[in-house]
């Protein structure tokens, strides 16, 4: 592998769970062996880094981010043998690995929760947060709102008041206490030893507990947080921390530290407002969030994605605007779930393959690192119908065949069922189909990877925007030394033209990125230019 | 196109800026910088409150001005470069100005906004006065709303004034225009109204434009064109108009306006008004609120001179349009010596109307002088309507003007049989 520390910042990750993807033993589950078969196509998709959700042994109860054990592999999903055979193979095609660091909490199953609950005495007591009352940290938010009342459940055995910021069954560790912090460590240790690229490290806000606090984003917590990243840097550089932090900019920059907490952290708050501003036909919203986002020290990056494997969160926005999102993307009550909307990429779209090229478009040239959540690159659909968020985890669809390709189970035994209507079943959006037509969203995709990751600008370069008066056109100038690249992009449903102040770049010609056909060159008067309805431009701006 | 020709061509470059919207709110104005600021920043505020979703703009088509007035209206903009961090707002709001051509006229103003409305595609747009201070954020609301929702598509407000306010429109704008066109329009030449997009483009395919009406007095043309034109109206409580003292100084320039265009109105749309017998109420959208009026202080000795001294000067005049009857009861109580002793009563003051009409209909002599001929009598009959009304409470001044309505629908015939020279 390259050992360009700054890896990430040219990554294009690719975001799966292992149990979604190739079930090569025919239980009805993905396995590590289906992954690992997986990787030649990933490798052609034109993407350099996985980030697999958690693949250890867990009940099952949050999808894996309920751990009971942080240095094995969930049974269902292989085991490390068969994780190195797959790393080991990642790596060969230059693709990264990075896994799931659940450091807030872990499942009421997990040995640690079951030593210390057996007593108030035991030594694994003060692993955990424990109050013989209820009414400690009063006003602390509950982020669960659909199924938790309380951040404190009552447990029966030791007969105290356990802290949870999660679902009940997923007590959080003290991190007070030197002893988990220290174990944690150990267990960072485990996966970098064994190769691993880098961690995401999930819900970080909430590491540590303070009265009269919210309890999130406290400086104990930054404390914890530096510490294992100092320890990182000092024993494997070239590891990378991602953090998940549902914040508002300003409070996400601290998560960056001085270039000595967080590699990357998700930029929460962009993700709703570029689907707003889509349907709101304006780039107010998107211009708006960006500018309210602070810098952020060099060797740090933003990580952008559209969907996730979580519902599309709408903490991060007014409550105008929340409503706003739920009536036009969330009409069904099925669609949402807690404060988010529980929806695939191409579904939110209307299925709309120019908005989807649109918005994909975004994705990849504002600035960070951009993340594809697994099927949005053959635009799968969901199921609202399943509990939780599973209607977006349902199995990869590689073929038209069985189990759309997924597994050679009886389909019943599937861990999910298949998606099966007759606009998004796996009959319809298939990997296999997609791969013989050069104008399928995949092939389309694999074209904007590689455009995308032809110049270091998009990942790298900072960000200049434009403000045509048309407020429906969203462009911005990415540099990076010598090289500009200008993004126009339309966000109407109806086509648009726009005069762009350009002076500054005088005499230089526009190279369109994808076709490479030259653009008159750039004179002293605003650069005229008409866009179809959803059409973006990328042009490098050349001195010929 | 109409409108093409009246929209500049910096103006039309705003308008592509903004593309296409769902409410406009217009704003016509001539060195109203005293006023315009509070009342964009009111209606920015409204379209924020009541319209957070829709595309909206405010256009302000201005005569010229040599204040701040455009730059006061430009400042309500909200978009990526101007942005308040007070206002909640999910997208851009535009506030365009223009200069249109030929010097200040509401009229050419109006035709600028309605150019506007269509080309945006609007669904509903709205004008709204720059002198009205009293404006609150609920206004945009209660103007639009009714168009929005697809209902109607002519909405004309109700406002709660002081009893001795607005007594042109209580004593002839308001009652002849019902008896004329059957509908129960309060308020027919208002500063503030709204109407739907396919409203905005039949008004700008009339040929008012090319007439006076086009220019002044063009807000009681465009009832009268959405009345003939046969649209869904209503009407809407704003609530408090600030009274202006400066319009009441220049009488003659308000009867112009108001009933030298509903007088203009009586020739293209004869066979539509002449079948008319009685009126039909126009459905009011929103509840009346309480209001809290200030007194209201008017001359009515002056009133009464003017009308003695007019009747006397423009005997000749008064001569070629009223009849013998009429022009001998109005010398007769022009020589009342006690101003107690003098009633310009429901029944006179309709004949001496309906009586005006049928001579500017014949141009009996040049139209300008029939209605400056009428303003003295006018005051003559606003004094009336201030004694009878002395003690009267709100209430018992509306039911004198239902009165007097139905006083002029009953005599109406007697109009039709001046019109058609049988007498």
């Amino acid at each position: 592998m390259p050992q360009d520390q700054l890896w990430y910042k040219d990554a294009i990750i690719y975001q799966v769970h292992v149990r979604t993807f190739y079930d090569t033993n025919a239980d009805g589950i993905g396995d590590f062996g289906g992954l690992a078969q997986k990787l030649d196509y990933l490798q052609e998709l034109g993407v350099n880094a996985i980030w697999l959700m958690p693949f250890f042994p867990s009940p099952l109860r949050d999808d894996g981010y309920d751990i009971a054990e942080y240095t094995s592999v969930h049974a269902s999903y292989g085991n490390l043998d068969d994780f190195k055979t797959f790393l080991k193979a990642a790596h060969e095609r230059g693709i990264r690995v990075i896994v799931e660091l659940v450091l807030n909490h872990t499942s009421d199953q997990h040995p640690w929760f079951q030593e210390s609950r057996k007593s108030r005495d035991n030594p694994k007591r003060g692993w955990y947060v424990w109050s013989d009352t209820d009414t400690r940290y009063q006003g602390v938010r509950i982020i669960f709102v659909d199924t938790e009342l309380s951040n404190w459940a009552w447990d029966p055995v030791s007969k105290e008041y356990y802290w949870h910021r999660f679902f009940s069954h997923q007590p959080d560790l003290n991190y007070d206490n030197p002893a988990v912090r220290e174990e944690m460590w150990n267990v960072v240790k485990f996966w970098v030893e064994l190769g691993v690229d880098g961690f995401r490290l999930d819900a970080v806000p909430y590491l540590v507990e303070r009265e009269g606090t919210s309890c999130e984003n406290l400086p104990e917590t930054h404390a914890v947080l530096k510490e294992l990243r100092a320890k990182l840097d000092q024993h494997y550089p070239g590891k990378m921390l991602l953090a998940e932090a549902n914040q508002w900019p300003a409070d996400l920059r601290a998560y960056f530290g001085d270039g000595d907490e967080f590699h990357m952290a998700f930029h929460f708050p962009l993700m709703p407002r570029m689907f707003m501003g889509l349907k709101l036909e304006d780039r107010k919203p998107i211009t708006e969030i960006l500018k309210q986002t602070p810098s952020i020290p060099p060797p740090c990056q933003w990580c952008l994605f559209l969907r996730n494997h979580d519902e599309l969160t709408l903490e991060m926005v007014t409550d105008v605007e929340r409503d706003y999102m739920y009536d036009q993307y969330a009409r069904d009550k099925h669609m949402r779930i807690n404060v988010g909307i529980r929806r695939r990429l191409a579904p939110l779209l209307d299925n709309d393959r120019r908005r989807i090229e649109l918005m994909n478009g975004l994705l990849l040239s504002l600035p960070g690192t951009p993340i594809i959540y697994y099927g949005d690159e053959i635009g799968m659909g969901d199921n609202i119908y399943l509990g939780d968020r599973n209607g977006v985890r349902t199995p990869m669809q590689w073929d038209g065949g069985w189990n759309g390709g997924f597994s050679a189970a009886d389909p019943e035994s599937l861990y999910s069922p298949l998606m099966l209507n007759p606009v998004y079943g796996f009959q319809a959006v298939n990997v296999q189909s997609q791969k013989r037509f050069d104008h399928s969203l995949l092939s389309w995709m694999k074209r904007i990877i590689k455009v995308r990751k032809s110049t270091p600008v998009f990942g790298r370069g900072s960000i200049e925007f434009l403000y045509p008066a048309n407020h429906r056109i969203l462009a911005y100038v990415r540099q990076l030394d010598k090289e500009s690249i200008l993004v126009v992009n339309n966000l109407s449903s109806t086509a648009q033209a726009v005069e762009l102040d350009l002076r500054q770049f005088k005499g230089k010609i526009l190279i369109e990125m994808f076709g490479r056909n030259i653009f008159p060159r750039v004179g002293e008067l605003p650069y005229l230019l008409t866009l179809g309805p959803y059409q973006f431009y990328w042009f490098r701006l050349r001195k010929i | 196109m109409a409108e093409e020709s009246i929209l500049t061509d910096e103006f039309l470059r705003q308008l592509i800026d903004v593309g296409e919207a769902d409410v406009l709110v217009g704003v016509p104005t001539y060195n109203n910088a005293a006023t315009v600021g509070h009342v964009v920043q009111t209606i920015r505020a409204g379209l924020l409150k009541y319209f957070p979703r829709e595309r909206a703009v405010i256009v302000n088509a201005d005569g010229g001005s040599r204040d701040e007035t455009a730059n006061l209206v430009r400042g309500a903009s909200i978009n990526d470069l101007q942005h308040s961090t007070d206002l909640n707002a999910l997208r851009t709001l535009h506030s365009i100005s223009a200069e249109y051509a030929g010097g200040p006229a509401t009229g050419t103003a109006l035709r600028t906004i309605l150019a506007s409305a269509e080309l945006l595609r609007v669904s509903a747009c709205a004008v709204v006065s720059p002198e009205s201070t009293t404006i609150g954020p609920e206004w945009i609301e209660r103007l639009l709303r009714p168009v929005y929702q697809g209902n109607f598509d002519f909405v004309t407000p109700l406002y709660r004034r002081h009893k001795f306010d607005g007594l042109l429109m209580r004593n002839l704008v308001y009652p002849m225009t019902r008896a004329f066109y059957g509908r129960r329009v309060r308020e027919p030449y208002a500063s503030e109204f709204s109407f739907s997009g396919s409203l905005a483009s039949h008004f700008l395919a009339q040929d008012i434009w090319v007439h006076e009406v086009g220019h002044t007095g063009t807000e009681i043309a465009l009832t009268m064109s959405a009345i003939t034109g046969g649209f869904r109206l209503a009407q809407s409580f704003l609530g408090v108009k600030p009274h202006l003292d400066a319009r009441s100084a220049d009488l003659v320039a308000a009867m112009r306006q108001t009933v030298g265009a509903l007088f203009w109105s009586l020739e293209p749309n004869f066979s539509l008004w002449s079948s008319i017998r009685d009126s039909q109420p126009v459905p009011t959208v929103g509840g009346e609120q309480e209001v809290t009026l200030e007194p209201l202080r008017v001359n009515r000795k002056r009133l009464f001179d003017m009308f003695r001294s007019g009747v006397a000067e423009l005997e000749p005049v008064l001569k070629s349009i009223l009849s013998p009857p009429t022009l001998a009861e109005l010398q007769r109580i022009a020589t009342l010596a006690e101003e107690d002793d003098f009633c310009y009563g429901d029944e006179l003051w309709a004949r001496t109307v309906y009586e005006f009409a049928a001579s500017y209909h014949k141009a009996v002599i040049s139209r300008d002088h029939i209605i400056q001929a009428l303003a003295p009598l006018y005051r003559g009959r606003a004094f009336t309507f201030l004694v009878e009304n002395r003690e009267a409470s709100g209430e018992q001044v509306e039911q004198n003007v239902e009165n007097f309505c139905l006083t002029c629908e009953r005599l109406k015939a007697s109009l039709l049989e001046l019109w058609n020279g049988k007498k």
